[in-house]
């Protein structure tokens, strides 16, 4: 067996498992006010949200006794194990609002997409650190990348599930323009997409994903579907006010005025609840794991570990802030969770381990050559 | 951990070095990146305070009518009593079933689901939804009325399948004497985009019901009553959750009308039993208040209740004994022989006759190159004022009325209160037509014709009364010449009890000296019951003596009619038979008038009537013998 480094917990990172700890425990005080009254049968959503989290937290150190550097080969086996699943997801995955995306796994219905963005983050971090290119990268150097995220991002797409198909290309392009491309990469990138967009538009979107678009455009329009639940999320979170209606005391949520109120609404219900100081402070502390997880990628020891820290806060940052554009009435609904807090094992487990590899290049930041912290 | 450090240190030592500098332009690229997070942040609090804070009352308020529900209570309407306090209309719950839109977040399944359990199609259901278009989403829309115990039962048991569509409960009118009074009473129907329109929209909202006809119109204002509320938590499928506050609705106010329940329905039985078309209004006559008022044929008053169907409304409107009509009020005719007291007076007034006048009747009267007839064609031989009214005849009044001439009967007519309105309250009553020289020059643009003023003087001709005058103008010739105004309700009693407005005679106008002239009118009067050769002798009750007049309207002046049997004669085309009387005939207390439609004759087909009336106003009075005693 191995023993375990003394400079690992050494380098244990206090405030960043403080941050995890304190957003994960607000989440669950939100999400159980957000499961009231429950809707009978089976465990209550907060109840599983309770077991699965504790499973991710054992499931947290496990990825952490691992040196990160070790992702550049299980990569392989996990993006395998992902693409099968996927396919496996759109072949007989139970029907669940009419889009087939999940598996059931009994405790709860896995979603194979969840896992994909946090895939989607190590493979390109291993591409990106292996292969490093002078003056950015060029068009035929992303090929292979680009290539890598098109095979899920079709699977997804077809379930159909744009919203975390458009996730997959929004971490990409995060990724790659972090390590920069050049100029005549961009443009060609610009025009595939473009040209892409339109052709999308045309022929493969569904009636209902051009009106969440057009919705997204003309709110007022469709009160009765998109417009609704918007209108009520803005009601919702409004009706909060400066110090909220109190824990467990939000109407919206539970007079199910509210739609999807532990999923991807859960956010409304803490906001109603707790009002602007409340959000405030769990945004606060919320983009402070952020923030931190930036740090963690500015003190790695070396290129994956950066790729993967800004990987990680990256794929958190974006569904954080279209969720939250969602219920503030900025965005459609698009159905991308907020991660750690909306209800949701799939994403849950997905998070956990993102944040678990962050902790992990934090623990090994020192230079191993020099002996060094960075 | 030996394992998988191994593979990448074997590369390490190579880039590790040279990869230093790039590491720290990455790195320092993450700081670019934290002002993007942070931008995104700023934007984010800021959208939760402009949310939460600069606008979170108003969506509080919002949250606040999201969940509250203001639903109104309909009060009890008031009832309608009898002078006695017996219940003409009174109120039992309808349950109603209504659809609050904003809380159905599919109407087309439920109306699809709602149609078979209601009975009604989607289209008719849609239709409901439809006509109510332009009211707020949170009100609901009525779509079924009265539904029976079964339905009721059904849908409160499986209300989660129906969002949005609730149970009210409504009171609607009953009518324990079924279609008695209904002329009177009207009908209750919802409330019409245009009565919406005009009306106080703090008392009415789409859907109420209001009085569409009758007292129930016209008093309204008394009747409806204070609409309750009640605020009641809802989910977002409209599912009340609980009931939170409220204001109890207040009752309407009770009408207590001066009509006789028991008069009222003899007399409608008289007309209905003969299938009668007409009125009969009995008055009293030192005081006016109305003791009953019928027109027949009836309307079903239940066809009313929760909307008449268009058929049986159609069925109503084509029916040619027009039951829509208050022929009280609205029913214009020619008042015939009972106008011979008005030619009477007129005589009198002017002096042209007295009591010691006696004109000589051959069965007919010459005038101009035209022959007057009288009714009965051997002649009356020579008759005073008494026989001529006794008797009825027309040659005598030919002469009364030519001295006068027609201005001068329609002073008096005028006096009587004829041409003008009662003052009842009755809806659409008609003033009737009372003939002048200056009338026919307006509106015929002809000049007065000599002749016509013998028609008019007796009660052929132009004038038009209804039978409300007639009774008015027997009760004034009865009290011995004040006017009164004819009224309906006795009292009207608040929901404490307390008596509101109270029934006060009201005095139009008085006659003044002329109670000599009323007398011997009054003597003429008996005369056709009590004498000997009296046109309506037959309906001579015993211990009761009274006085009245027969009248027969002709409808048509058609030559080839005369001399056929009555019965052979077209119904439309049948004379207007009229009996107007008071009694008892030494002190006047009620009159009683009688139109019967195409009735013939007044003795024959309205006299009966009128008798029965007086036989059951008098009953008690009949059997003591008291008023016998009085003689």
């Amino acid at each position: 067996m191995y023993r375990i480094d003394r400079r690992l917990l050494e380098h244990f990172d206090v405030i960043l498992m403080l941050l995890i700890v304190l957003t994960c425990t607000m989440a669950l005080f939100n999400l159980y006010s957000a499961s009231m009254p429950s809707p009978g049968g089976g465990l209550a959503p907060w109840m599983k949200q309770s077991i699965i989290m504790v499973g991710c937290f054992i499931l947290f150190f496990v990825i952490i006794s691992f040196d990160y550097k070790l992702l550049h080969i299980l990569n392989y086996p996990f993006y395998f194990i992902i693409i099968a699943s996927l396919l496996l997801a759109d072949a007989i995955g139970a029907t669940a609002g009419g889009a087939q995306r999940w598996i059931d796994l009994g405790l709860f219905n896995f979603q194979p997409s969840e896992p994909a963005k946090l895939m989607m983050v190590i493979t390109l971090a291993s591409y990106y650190a292996r292969k490093e290119v002078s003056g950015g990268y060029s068009f035929f150097d992303i090929l292979p990348p680009l290539g890598l995220m098109a095979v899920p991002f079709i699977l997804i797409l077809i379930q159909p599930d744009l919203g975390t198909s458009l996730m997959l290309i929004i971490i990409f392009a995060s990724i790659t323009m972090f390590v920069k491309l050049r100029w005549s990469a961009y443009v060609i990138l610009l025009s595939l997409g473009s040209g892409a967009g339109i052709f999308a538009w045309l022929h493969l979107l569904k009636p209902y994903q051009k009106k969440r678009v057009e919705t997204f455009l003309n709110p007022e329009h469709d009160l009765a579907n998109q417009g609704y639940q918007i209108l009520q999320s803005k009601i919702a979170v409004g009706s909060g006010g400066l110090t909220g209606s109190g824990y467990l005391n939000g109407t919206q949520g539970h007079l199910h005025f509210l739609p999807e109120r532990h999923t991807d609404f859960a956010y409304s219900v803490l906001a109603e609840e707790w009002g602007f100081i409340g959000s405030f402070i769990f945004l606060l502390i919320y983009f402070g794991m952020l923030f931190w997880g930036l740090y963690v990628g500015m003190t790695s020891k070396d290129r994956f570990g950066t790729l993967l820290a800004f990987g990680v806060v990256t794929l958190i940052f974006w569904q954080a802030v279209i969720n939250l554009f969602m219920i503030m009435g900025f965005l459609p609904v698009v159905g991308i969770p907020l991660p750690l807090v909306s209800y949701g094992g799939s994403s849950l487990i997905t998070t956990m381990m993102g944040l678990a590899i962050l902790m992990n290049v934090r623990i090994r930041r020192f230079n191993p050559i020099t002996g060094g912290n960075h | 951990m030996k394992f998988s450090l191994k593979l990448p240190t074997a590369k390490q030592d190579q880039f590790e070095e040279r990869d230093d500098v790039s590491l720290n332009i990455l790195q320092k690229r993450l700081i670019g990146v934290g002002v993007i997070i942070v931008f995104f942040l700023v934007v984010i609090l800021l959208r939760f305070y402009f949310l939460q804070v600069t606008k979170g009352d108003d969506y509080k308020r919002r949250a606040y009518n999201n969940r509250i529900r203001i639903s109104t209570v309909a009060p009890p309407r008031g009832h309608i009593l009898d002078r006695m306090g017996r219940e003409i209309v009174t109120n039992r719950p309808s349950f109603n079933v209504a659809l609050v839109r904003e809380d159905s977040r599919d109407i087309d399944g439920t109306l699809k689901k709602l149609g078979p359990v209601l009975g009604m199609s989607e289209e008719e259901l849609w239709g409901r939804v439809r006509e109510a278009s332009d009211t707020p989403l949170y009100l609901p829309v009525t779509l079924k009325e009265d539904i029976d115990w079964q339905t009721l039962a059904y849908l409160e048991y499986n209300n989660r399948e129906f969002s949005g569509v609730r149970i009210e409960v409504q009171p609607v009118r009953v009518y324990p004497y079924g279609d008695l009074a209904a002329n009177i009473i009207g009908y209750l129907g919802s409330i019409s985009k245009k009565e919406l329109e005009n009306a106080d929209r703090s008392i009415y909202s789409g859907g109420d019901l209001i009085g569409k006809r009758g007292l129930e119109r016209l008093r309204e204002a008394d009747l409806r009553g204070e609409k309750g509320k009640r605020y009641t938590e809802v989910n977002a499928r409209g599912f009340e959750q609980q009931m939170l506050d409220g204001i109890e609705p207040m009752p309407g106010r009770d009408l207590q009308l001066t009509i006789d329940v028991d008069l009222q329905q003899i007399a409608e039985n008289y007309m209905l039993a003969g299938e009668k078309s007409g009125a009969v209004v009995v008055l009293e006559v030192n005081t006016g208040r109305l003791l009953a008022a019928v027109s027949t044929p009836t309307i079903h008053i239940e066809d009313f209740v929760g909307g008449i169907s268009r058929r049986k409304w159609k069925a109503l409107m084509d029916n040619e004994h027009k039951p829509l009509m208050n022929k009280v009020v609205q029913g214009t005719y020619p008042p015939g022989s009972v106008y011979k007291m008005v030619t009477a007076l007129a005589g009198l007034a002017r002096g042209v006759v007295n009591e010691n006048t006696s004109l000589f009747c051959p069965g007919s009267y010459r005038f101009g190159n035209r022959t007057y007839r009288c009714w009965k064609h051997s002649g009356h031989g020579m008759v005073n004022l008494c026989q001529a009214l006794g008797q009825s005849c027309d040659v005598f009044f030919y002469q009364v009325g030519q001295w006068v001439g027609v201005d001068g009967l329609a002073k008096y007519a005028t006096e009587l209160g004829f041409g003008q309105q009662t003052g009842i309250e009755m809806e659409y009553e008609k003033s009737g037509l009372v003939p002048t020289k200056a009338w026919k020059q307006e509106v015929k643009k002809r000049k007065w014709q000599e002749g016509e003023t013998l028609s008019v003087a007796i009660g052929q001709g132009f004038n038009l009364v209804t039978p409300i005058q007639i009774a008015n103008m027997t009760a004034t010739i009865a009290n011995g010449g004040t006017l009164y105004r004819p009224q309906l309700v006795e009292k009207v009693i608040d929901p404490e009890g307390k008596v509101v407005e109270q029934f006060k005679p009201e005095v139009k106008s008085e006659i003044k000296d002329f109670s000599h002239f009323f007398q011997l009118i009054r003597q003429g009067m008996e005369e056709v019951i009590q004498g000997k050769r009296g046109t309506a002798r037959q309906l001579r009750i015993e211990g009761l003596p009274f006085a009245g007049k027969t009248g027969t309207a002709q409808v048509v002046k058609v030559a080839q009619y005369r001399g056929l049997r009555d019965e052979d004669i077209p119904y439309k085309y049948r004379d207007h038979g009229w009996f107007t009387c008071y009694a008892p005939a030494d002190k006047p207390e009620i009159s009683v008038t009688v139109l019967v439609e195409h009735g013939l004759h007044g003795s024959s087909g309205a006299g009966p009537v009128a008798r029965a009336v007086l036989k059951h106003y008098f009953a008690k009075r009949l059997k003591e013998g008291t008023l016998s005693a009085q003689e």
